[in-house]
């Protein structure tokens, strides 16, 4: 009796073993999770997406040889972050196509590493959502993403913007990402704290632009206001570094790569004198405590009176707290404004985002993952898929649909175009795009902790130029 | 002839045992196996190679160069020394606190005790997320109750970016690390100065012994392989000081240690040649390290 006893023991030991060990791929962990979680606001959305769907039947073909089953890896895109929202918009494609959708959501702090972690494992998902300076400068440089040119037909080209679509395009031609939607971002100010300082008469709320001079004197009249800093130049890591690098450039024309994305070239007069300024600036702190989201959260609560990491999404719902558009937590009203700029003309830093699909070997799998783009980024559900993202709709129309005027019932949508023409070079695509970042937030804080400007520009430009080499 | 049955039963008694034996063994044998001895070779392997994620299977075998590199790259020197500053300051640190609160508790009734080995133990087994978490509201440089606290009583004029700046970061960390070390120490002193043999003690007192004889004479020696586990548990601990850095400063103000650097070279710095080898041989010379002091610590422990 011990004797089987102990063999059962051994047994059930031996299997949980074998069990812990289990090797399945990550997609199919995340499927139960994806859909037992949030049913009943994904019920909700359903609808809607579905309302929109049939039209795109047609020009959706279920092909043959696609696959029943995909998955779906996206960042926090607007809402293209929510659970709801984009089971909404995938149960609408499946309802189409008869393809199951498995997503899983990303963040961006470890969201690359996961991506890494799956391609060295030989798991990356059939999709992911994200822009070119991941799909195509990273994966899609080192050979791991599809071609997609094929999906794009001459119409295509036409409805899709120029800059957007190069953006896309790899050096050799071949389009890693099909892109869905874009925007420019930009920075934000307290009203009511400029009002309080007076420092509202150097802003021009009309074209929401300012020059460096009318910053400059906007910061000297908050500080001798408040007596505080008023704003962060924040260094604790890469998140919502194009806001930081979109001020230093502005200030005095300066650039961060060369026009032909082959070197970074930080070390320039103009970069020096902005961060000069920006060092000397009483009310402007490098902070390393605080990287993008914790500088949008300190705006948000009131704590400082300008935010360097801002965009339409921010200005629609600040903070993704829910508490209002264009407001901070107090209720005090926010006006996002472009990068100051010594003629007020700034060259603001894109956003663009858009599905990659991984070549995982798997016909079938890239097939219906191209249905799902096609679906998404070019038919009439397409409306629905931008609006999910809170950006503009890269392409005016879609299989017929105009894009154009889709946020025409939204206000701040519809005023925040104004800052669109000032789009300026989309570099994210430079060679070493991963590496160099870490040298530029490092760079800021040794910068704040006292360390000569140009020499620290020198240190570490010499830096992201060699990780480029690599 | 009877003896040599005798024998033979004997010996299949034996092996009956062995194979029991070594059956209730296998399945953690597979575990260490599997999830500690395999990667511990893959490692020290990878360490050898330029493997990086865009290379399939192992790399090209490059001898020692990974290593080579490792101490003419200013990040890991820095990272490195560090390391050993969170070492060798939370180390003594923790030790001395636990044993001296454990003195001070270990003879209160049952119901007290108790409540100070919860209080003690709670960071232990809060998720190190939320400690972390709640630090970091408290070391705020706008908000924090630190500054709040200091700028109210007049202790400073201006708040003290904590994170933020170099000239404290890694302070904070190594006392949110105390923090969260101190718990089990503490609970281990506390049964081993229970289990001390209070006749001997009464002995020595007897005979005219101070307290501080009877403790360093008497109690010392009868602890020391609980201090000596505690030396080698918590200088492991610090010597991977990992999830405090992630969270609060990114290896940033001057906090990088070589466990982060190690985690930021392998999945970050995926644009670099030979990222894989690189981050493997740090890994390898961390562990060199944690080796070599561990068998210090036991070595002036044995002869204590």
């Amino acid at each position: 009796m011990k004797k089987l006893l102990a063999l059962l023991l051994i047994g059930a030991m031996t299997l949980s073993t074998v069990a812990c060990g289990s090797s399945a791929p990550a997609a199919e962990e995340v499927k139960p999770e994806t859909k037992e979680e949030a049913p009943a606001a994904a019920e909700e959305e359903a609808p809607a997406a579905e309302e929109e769907a049939p039209a795109a039947e047609e020009e959706v073909s279920a092909g043959g040889d696609a696959a029943s089953e995909i998955t779906l890896w996206t960042y926090p895109i607007g809402k293209w972050g929510d659970e709801a929202t984009v089971k909404g918009l995938t149960d609408a494609f499946t309802a189409k196509t008869g393809i199951a959708v498995n997503v899983e959501f990303l963040a961006y702090a470890d969201g690359d590493d996961k991506v890494n972690t799956a391609i060295t494992a030989g798991q990356a998902p059939d999709l992911i959502m994200e822009g070119p300076e991941r799909l195509v400068a990273n994966w899609g440089a080192n050979g791991y993403m599809v071609d997609l040119s094929d999906m794009l037909d001459d119409t295509d080209k036409s409805e899709i913007q120029a800059a957007p679509l190069a953006a896309c395009t790899a050096p050799g031609g071949e389009v890693y990402e099909y892109p869905l939607v874009m925007t420019a971002h930009c920075m934000a100010v307290n009203m009511n704290a400029f009002k309080e300082a007076g420092a509202d008469q150097y802003l021009d709320l009309e074209t929401h632009t300012w020059t460096t001079e009318n910053f400059i004197k906007a910061v000297e009249a908050l500080y001798a206001h408040y007596n505080d800093t008023v704003a962060a130049v924040y260094c604790a890591g890469q998140g919502g570094d194009q806001g930081t690098r979109a001020l230093v450039n502005n200030l005095y024309g300066g650039s961060y790569t060369d026009e032909a994305h082959t070197a970074y070239t930080w070390n320039s007069p103009e970069n020096v004198k902005a961060l000069e300024q920006l060092k000397g600036m009483d009310g402007i702190a490098f902070d390393a405590s605080l990287a993008g989201g914790d500088e949008i959260a300190k705006f948000y609560q009131g704590i400082l009176k300008m935010a360097f990491c801002w965009n339409i999404a921010q200005q629609l719902d600040p903070n993704a707290a829910g508490t209002g558009a264009g407001l901070t937590v107090t209720g005090e009203e926010i006006e996002f404004m472009s990068f100051p700029s010594e003629t007020g003309e700034s060259k603001l830093q894109g956003g663009i985002w858009g599905f990659g699909i991984f070549d995982n070997g798997d016909a079938a799998r890239i097939e219906a993952s191209k249905q799902f783009i096609k679906y998404m980024a070019d038919s009439e559900a397409t409306v629905d898929a931008v609006k999910a993202a809170n950006y503009f709709a890269v392409r005016s129309a879609a299989e017929g649909t105009d894009l154009t005027a889709i946020w025409a019932d939204n206000e701040i949508m519809d005023e925040y175009q104004v800052l669109m023409p000032q789009l300026g070079d989309y570099y994210q695509v430079t060679p070493g795009w991963a590496g160099q970042r870490t040298a530029w937030w490092t760079m800021l804080q040794k910068i704040g902790s006292g360390t000569d400007v140009t020499e620290a520009l020198t240190q570490y430009e010499g830096e992201a130029n060699a990780a480029m080499a690599e | 002839m009877s003896s040599q049955v005798t024998q033979k039963r004997s010996r299949a008694l034996q092996r009956r045992e062995d194979i029991a034996g070594y059956s209730f063994m296998l399945p953690s044998l597979i575990f260490f196996v599997g999830f500690v001895l395999i990667p511990m070779v893959i490692c020290i392997w990878l360490s050898l190679t330029d493997s990086n994620m865009h290379t399939q299977g192992g790399g090209n075998f490059i001898g020692l160069t990974n290593f080579s590199n490792l101490f003419k790259d200013e990040v890991f020197l820095d990272a490195l020394w560090n390391t050993f500053v969170i070492v060798f300051v939370s180390v003594p640190a923790v030790t001395a606190f636990s044993l001296w609160v454990a003195s001070a508790i270990y003879k209160l009734k049952m119901p007290v005790l108790s409540a100070f080995r919860c209080i003690f133990y709670l960071p232990v087994v809060t998720g190190s997320v939320a400690v972390t978490v709640v630090w970091k509201w408290m070391f705020d440089n706008y908000t924090g109750i630190l500054n709040s606290v200091l700028k109210t009583t007049g202790v400073i004029d201006t708040n003290i970016n904590w994170l933020g700046d170099e000239k404290y970061a890694l302070w904070c960390i190594i006392l949110i690390l105390f923090t969260t070390s101190v718990g089990q120490p503490i609970v281990l002193y506390v049964s081993a100065l229970g289990n001390v043999d209070a006749s001997l003690v009464e002995a020595a007192q007897v005979d005219g012994a101070t307290d501080l004889q009877a403790f360093w004479r008497i109690k010392w020696p009868q602890i020391m392989p609980t201090t000596l586990y505690i030396l080698v548990i918590t200088t492991i601990n610090s010597f991977q000081c990992f999830a405090l850095i992630q969270l609060l400063t990114q290896g940033g103000s001057g906090t990088q240690t070589v466990m982060y650097y190690i985690y930021y070279t392998a999945f970050k710095l995926t644009e670099q040649s030979g990222h894989f080898g690189y981050a493997n041989a740090m890994g390898v010379v961390l562990a060199i390290f944690i080796g070599i002091l561990s068998a210090v610590q036991m070595r002036l422990a044995k002869e204590k």
